[in-house]
């Protein structure tokens, strides 16, 4: 491939004006999976050919102005100005129900010299609303040719693919902001000092503040009198006044309104949605249904999944040579395998749940009600989001805290996400209750399903707790703020969110499968190779598992696991799984397929039955306890430590929760264990 | 009771019109999204709903008729008129 051949274009725009929309009515076909849950937090990027050209599609976060205030937002600004010399051209969405909003950070791109293309979707929308926008007009005082969308009908689409094939990228032909003239000697002589080639670029420099770092070689320069008054937030305080005052002639000019009556829909759902009371009620019940679906509606495939792998099973256990191999194969990889992706089901129904809250904007309606009920655990409503989303799996719910504005108030909840029930715990605990809780039921709901539900609440306890005791320990004097959006309701993009999740899936199937597919045959070999037993043998083979090194391990580790009650297969259960939670299931599997003469029978009737030398069950009551605290707090998923560390970039707070987090998983399953042994 | 201040956003009472007159002197410590997002002087507002417990604002503005979910603490930095 030629790689340098492939124009790149940025698509960028405010929140919530439907760049998802366009991006994916743009590279439908050809979509690279990168992105992660949050629609609008992540960066990703697509492809499509038109016309024997190739073009990539940059999707950046949506923002509100070139000057961020966020996480998100700053990559935005950075990728926007750093990388100019790399893409072609900015293709910029504007609303057509927000015009005003959008305006402003298009006109501040337009200035910074940046080619455009310029985007209005929705106008179907606006006219239902009684506004009609004059295009002509509209373009004409922008100075810049206005391609008219409507995304979801793939109306335009076919337009922009034009413009971009044709150069039609246009940068602005004069500034439309003016220096305030109280500081236009001092931002010309910036500009001449810099070699910049437009006064804004050099007002931005200096509005910039410390954000995206003030540019060292006009620090000299600051130290004059003239600059003594050049505050920069003051100085984007004016900018965007002075901004918005000649937006609003623009738009007087374009826009005619008619009186409207009718309610529409946002209104009218949220008189129920941010109710005072029944709004918490609905946000109840959608939590009830997603988790009802989550463990009821998944039930059926992973019925099937388990039946596929069971046979699939069988199928090489009685097929291939009989032997250490076999084994490995037929009772340590594939149940292994089978054990996790029997979980995909349930990953993916509570993924895309989360996708459509989000892109419904029904999500900005649970941070307007959250808020000032997290506040007191030094969290921010946004931190909902992280904290839902941590449901299913921690590492999105991380990234998705950028749009959080408060240094403290991100980091707390990046903390104290991973307590959240993600989805690799689930197959821990499955099996656990499945191995000690007992069938019967409490006014119709199973033991088991009220043990798994208490292990969720519990998570989220937790997590709150420990937000509210390590906010003491975070010192910032910043602001919390919150000043949100709340975007008009949409219907969410079914299809497009289905693709979003089945790529998230495959992926934590590939990835799960393949650390366990490793850790399956680490372990094996482990446990078929020992210490030597006679003097002339280097290692000894195929030796009983009580004599393999994997043994010799576990049992290293046993005084350190004993107190919480777990035997030394436990114990290296628990090491392999500190690489990702689920690998404690594959593990199990393997050493228990190879500890025994009945292969038929299953491996959690295996695990039932296993007794200590004491003749006590390993698996007692007192021991799943433990096992289900302790995998409830530690920090066991080293791809969720990556992460964190990227996005704090501290390795100070990433070993602060390591530690944290597995100390009190060590502690709380000690005192279990010692109280109810 | 507490004094409500009819010449703040916060304190501001549900479902009627009023009008953004300006900022408080402490502007600069004001976070500047609320500016961006289009909470400017002689913009038109109504405040819908708020959150139990003295919870964030839900502010209905501006010809488009935007809406903004804001603190109280951040509506004390907007100075605004009731509208009759």
């Amino acid at each position: 491939m030629q790689e340098h051949k492939k124009k790149q274009v940025l698509l960028v725009g405010n929140p919530n004006v439907g760049k998802s929309t366009v991006f994916n009515a743009l590279c439908n076909k050809k979509q690279k999976t990168g992105n992660y849950a949050g629609v609008t937090v992540a960066s990703h990027s697509g492809n499509y050919t038109y016309k024997n050209e190739e073009v990539e599609v940059i999707d950046l976060p949506g923002s509100y102005s070139v000057y961020p205030s966020s996480e998100d937002e700053a990559i935005f600004s950075k990728f926007l100005i750093d990388e100019q010399k790399n893409y072609e051209g900015v293709i910029y969405i504007l609303e057509a129900l927000s015009l005003k909003r959008g305006l402003l950070l298009f006109q501040q791109i337009q200035d910074l010299g940046i080619p455009m293309i310029l985007v209005v979707n929705q106008i179907d929308q606006a006219a239902r609303r009684g506004i009609s926008i004059d295009i002509q007009k509209f373009s004409d005082a922008l100075g810049i040719k206005i391609i008219q969308t409507n995304a979801k009908e793939q109306i335009g689409i076919e337009e922009i693919k034009e413009a971009v094939l044709k150069d039609g990228f246009k940068k602005a032909d004069k500034i439309s902001f003016e220096t305030p003239n109280e500081h236009k000697d001092f931002i010309q002589k910036i500009a001449a000092h810099k070699g910049l080639d437009n006064e804004y670029k050099a007002w931005m420099s200096l509005s910039l503040g410390s954000e995206l770092g003030r540019i060292e070689s006009i620090k000299d320069l600051l130290n004059q009198p003239d600059s003594k008054s050049l505050v920069p937030k003051r100085l984007q305080v004016q900018e965007t006044v002075r901004r918005y005052q000649s937006v609003d002639k623009i738009l007087a000019n374009v826009i005619s309104k008619k009186a409207q009556f009718k309610e529409l829909l946002t209104e009218k759902l949220d008189k129920v949605l941010v109710h005072k009371f029944w709004g918490y009620v609905v946000f109840l019940l959608i939590l009830l249904i997603i988790f009802q679906s989550v463990f009821f509606l998944a039930e059926y495939p992973m019925n099937w999944i388990e039946d596929s792998f069971s046979w699939l099973a069988a199928f090489t256990g009685k097929h291939l040579p009989e032997g250490p191999v076999n084994s490995l194969v037929s009772s340590g990889i594939i149940p292994g395998i089978g054990g996790i992706v029997v979980f995909a089901p349930q990953i993916g129904i509570l993924l895309y749940f989360l996708y459509l809250l989000e892109d419904s904007g029904y999500m900005a309606r649970v941070v307007f009600l959250m808020d000032r009920l997290l506040r007191p655990f030094g969290l921010n409503g946004k931190s909902i989001v992280p904290l839902v989303s941590g449901t299913a799996c921690a590492i999105p719910a991380v990234i998705s805290t950028r749009n959080i504005e408060n240094v403290k108030e991100r980091l707390l909840t990046i903390l104290v996400t991973p307590f959240m029930t993600c989805s690799a715990r689930l197959p821990v605990y499955s099996i656990i209750i499945g191995l000690i809780i007992s069938d019967g039921s409490f006014l119709g709901i199973k033991y088991k399903a009220l043990v798994l539900m208490g292990m969720y609440l519990l998570g989220f306890l937790v997590a709150l707790f420990s937000a509210a005791v390590l906010k003491r320990f975070i010192k910032n004097k910043e602001k919390t703020y919150l000043v949100m959006d709340l975007p008009t309701y949409k219907k969410p993009l079914f299809g497009y969110d289905l693709k979003m999740v089945l790529g998230k899936v495959w992926d934590f199937i590939t990835g799960a499968g393949k650390i366990i597919f490793i850790v399956s045959i680490i372990v094996w070999f482990l446990s078929y190779f020992g210490p030597k037993q006679n003097p002339n043998q280097l290692v000894a083979t195929n030796v009983e598992l009580d004599h393999s090194y994997l043994a010799k391990m576990g049992k290293g580790i046993e005084p350190l696991i004993e107190p919480l009650g777990y035997d030394w297969k436990m114990g290296v259960g628990i090491l392999t799984s500190f690489v990702a939670r689920e690998v404690f299931v594959g593990t199990m599997s393997t050493l228990y397929s190879l500890d025994d003469d009945a292969p038929e029978v299953k491996v959690i009737d295996k695990m039932r039955r296993d007794v200590k030398p004491d003749g006590e069950k390993v698996f007692s009551f007192a021991t799943g306890i433990s096992v289900l605290l302790f995998y409830a707090f530690a920090m066991q998923c080293v791809s969720t430590l990556a992460v964190v560390y990227r996005e704090t970039k501290s390795w100070k707070w990433t070993g602060f929760q390591v530690v944290m987090m597995t100390g009190l998983a060590y502690f709380v399953s000690l005192i279990a264990y010692q109280i109810l042994k | 009771m507490k004094q409500i201040d009819l010449h703040k956003l916060s304190g501001f009472p549900k479902n009627k019109m009023g009008k953004i007159l300006g900022y408080d002197n402490d502007y600069l410590k004001m976070p500047n999204k609320i500016i961006e997002m289009g909470l400017l002087p002689e913009t038109i507002f109504r405040i819908l709903y708020q959150a139990p417990f003295n919870g964030p604002m839900y502010v209905e503005f501006g010809e488009e008729k935007s809406r903004i979910a804001l603190r109280e603490e951040e509506g004390e930095y907007i100075i605004v008129e009731e509208l009759n």
